[in-house]
C-alpha cells in the first residue's frame, strides 16, 4: 500500500532559526490513524506546518501523496462571528476556487455533503458559535473534507470534549479512516493514543514510531515528556498508569 | 405636507442622494470594518485624510486625491495587523492613536500657518453635507460600487482570515493582497464620507450603523442589508432634523446614529 506521507530524517526549521524538529522518519498509509505525542513545544505543530507546506524541510525528505488538510482546535476560531456551520464548511472550497470566484452551487452542495458526513446535516444553518464543542470540531472536520484532502491533521481534537462527544468524534475518525483517509492526531491523551494504529513520539526530535503496544514504554515516555509525566500505580501492578501533567501554557508557535 | 418641505429643496435632495450612496457603502464596507476590528484604523484613516486635503487645497491639486493618498498611507501603515494576535493589536492601537494625533496636528498647522486656509478647517473636520457638489456624489457612488464589488469577490477570504487567520493560511489564503485591498477600501470609504460628515465624524457612517445592527444580526448578508437600511434611515432623519433645528447635518447624523446604537444596546441588555 502506498504511503500518503513518507518522511526520511526530516528536519524542519522556522525561517532564520535552527531546526525546531529533527530526525523524523515515519509513514502514514491510507486508512491509518497515527497519534502524534509530545510536550508543548515538542514539534507536533511544526511537523503539521511542514506537512501543510507552511514550512520547508531544512533537511531530509518529505513526500506527500495528495493534499493534507488541517483541523485546528476550535478555541482558535472566533465564536462571535456571524457565520453558520455551512459558512464554515464552505471555507473549505477556497483552495479550489480562483480568488475572484464566488462559491457556486456545487461548492455549497459539497459543503452540505461534508456536514452530512460528520452527522451535522440538520445543523447546517445553525450559528457556529452556538454549537457544542464536539459539534464545532465536527464542522471543522467537514471543512477539511470539503478540501478533498486524503490526509487530515487534527490538533488536539478531544481537548475540552465531554465523554459522549469524544466517543462520537472517535467513531467519526474511525469511519473516515475506513473511507481510505490517513489521519494524524496530535494529542496528550496517552490512553487514547494506545487505541490508534501507530504512535509518533516527538520531543524536538523523533523519539519513537511504531505500534502503541510495542512503542509506549516507560523509557520512550520519559524521553518524550521528561518531567511532565508521572507514573501512577494501577490496579494491575504490572501495568502502571502514566499521566501527563497539564501544561502551564499552550504555545502553538512551535 | 409641511413636515416634508425640507426634502423639496435641491441642496437637500442632493444631500439625500449622497447619503443613500454612503448608506450602501456603510452597509457593505461597515460590516467588514466591524467584523475585522478595523473601527479605530477607519477613524484614523479619515483623520489622516485631513492634512492630505489641506495640502491638496494649498498646492492646487484634486482634494480627493490628497485625502485618499494620506488615508491610504495611514491605513496600510497601521492597519496591517487586522486579524493578528492580541499583543500585535495592542501595538497597532498605540500606533493608530499616535499617527491620528500627528495627522490632526499636521492638518491644523498646515491650514493655519502654511496655507492660511483655517476657514475651511471646520468643513474638513465636520463636513458640509448641504453644500456638496456633484463630484462628491460621484465619489460616494464610486466608493459604494467598489465596496460592493470587493465584498462579493473577496468576502469569503476576508471572512476566513478573520475567523481564524492561521487556518486561513492552510486554506490557501496566504497572500496579504485581499487584506491590503480591504485597508485600501477603508481609506477610500473614509475619504468618500468626508464631504458629508468630515474627518472626525466619518465613523458615524462607516462604523456606528454596522455596530448597531451587529447586535441584531447573525448572518453577514442580512447584517449588510440591515446596516444599509439603518444608515439610510439615520441619514434621512439626521438631515431633516438638521434643517428643522438649523443644526450642522454631519453632527446631527452622528447624534442620531449614537442614539440608535444606545437604544438597541439598551433593548438587547434588558431583553
Amino acid at each position: 500500500m502506498s504511503a500518503l506521507i513518507a518522511t526520511d530524517e526530516l528536519a524542519v526549521a522556522y525561517p532564520g532559526a535552527a531546526p525546531a524538529l529533527t530526525g523524523v522518519t515515519f509513514d502514514l498509509r491510507a486508512g491509518e490513524r497515527i497519534a502524534v505525542l509530545g510536550p508543548n513545544g515538542g514539534g507536533k505543530t511544526t511537523l503539521f506546518r511542514a506537512l501543510l507546506g507552511e514550512l520547508r524541510p531544512a533537511a531530509g525528505a518529505l513526500a506527500l501523496d495528495g493534499r493534507c488538510a488541517s483541523v485546528p482546535q476550535t478555541e482558535r476560531s472566533r465564536l462571535d462571528f456571524p457565520v453558520s456551520a455551512l459558512d464554515v464548511a464552505l471555507m473549505g472550497t477556497i483552495p479550489n476556487r480562483a480568488w475572484w470566484r464566488r462559491p457556486r452551487r456545487a461548492d455549497r452542495a459539497a459543503a452540505q455533503a461534508a456536514l452530512a458526513r460528520v452527522g451535522l446535516a440538520e445543523r447546517a444553518g445553525d450559528t457556529y458559535g452556538e454549537l457544542s464543542g464536539g459539534q464545532r470540531q465536527r464542522v471543522l472536520i467537514a471543512r477539511a473534507l470539503v478540501q478533498e484532502a486524503r490526509t487530515l491533521l487534527l490538533d488536539e481534537p478531544f481537548t475540552g470534549l465531554d465523554a459522549t462527544s469524544a466517543a462520537r468524534l472517535e467513531r467519526l475518525l474511525h469511519e473516515l479512516a475506513g473511507d481510505g483517509r490517513g489521519i494524524l492526531i496530535a494529542t496528550h491523551d496517552l490512553e487514547q493514543a494506545r487505541r490508534w494504529d501507530r504512535v509518533l513520539c516527538l520531543n524536538r526530535r523523533q523519539i519513537a514510531f511504531g505500534v502503541p503496544a510495542q512503542t509506549l514504554d516507560a523509557d520512550v515516555l520519559a524521553a518524550t515528556y521528561g518531567g511532565e509525566i508521572v507514573t501512577l500505580p494501577g490496579e494491575d501492578a504490572s501495568a502502571p498508569h502514566h499521566v501527563i501533567l497539564p501544561p502551564h501554557h499552550h504555545d502553538h508557535a512551535h | 405636507m409641511r413636515v416634508l418641505e425640507p426634502f423639496q429643496l435641491p441642496f437637500v435632495q442632493r444631500a439625500l442622494v449622497e447619503l443613500l450612496l454612503l448608506a450602501l457603502l456603510a452597509g457593505t464596507l461597515g460590516c467588514w470594518i466591524v467584523l475585522r476590528g478595523l473601527a479605530f484604523p477607519a477613524h484614523g484613516a479619515a483623520a489622516a485624510a485631513f492634512p492630505g486635503l489641506v495640502l491638496a487645497d494649498g498646492l492646487g491639486f484634486a482634494a480627493a486625491l490628497g485625502g485618499f493618498g494620506a488615508a491610504l498611507l495611514f491605513a496600510l501603515a497601521v492597519g496591517g495587523g487586522a486579524g493578528a494576535g492580541r499583543s500585535a493589536r495592542e501595538g497597532e492601537d498605540v500606533r493608530t492613536a499616535l499617527v491620528l494625533v500627528a495627522a490632526l496636528a499636521a492638518g491644523v498647522v498646515l491650514a493655519s500657518d502654511v496655507f492660511h486656509s483655517a476657514a475651511s478647517v471646520e468643513t474638513l473636520l465636520f463636513g458640509s453635507l448641504l453644500a456638496i457638489d456633484p463630484g462628491d456624489v460621484r465619489l460616494a457612488g464610486a466608493a459604494a460600487l467598489a465596496a460592493m464589488l470587493a465584498s462579493a469577490l473577496l468576502g469569503t477570504r476576508w471572512l476566513a482570515v478573520g475567523f481564524d487567520a492561521r487556518a486561513a493560511r492552510t486554506l490557501g489564503v496566504r497572500s496579504r493582497l485581499p487584506d491590503v485591498l480591504l485597508l485600501a477600501l477603508v481609506a477610500f470609504g473614509a475619504v468618500a464620507t468626508l464631504s458629508a460628515v468630515g474627518a472626525l465624524l466619518a465613523t458615524a457612517l462607516l462604523v456606528v450603523p454596522a455596530a448597531t445592527t451587529r447586535l441584531l444580526s447573525d448572518r453577514i448578508p442580512r447584517w449588510q442589508l440591515a446596516t444599509t437600511a439603518l444608515a439610510a434611515a439615520e441619514g434621512v432623519l439626521g438631515v431633516w432634523l438638521a434643517v428643522q433645528l438649523n443644526a450642522p447635518p454631519g453632527a446631527t447624523i452622528a447624534v442620531v446614529s449614537g442614539v440608535a446604537f444606545a437604544l438597541v444596546a439598551l433593548t438587547r441588555r434588558t431583553a
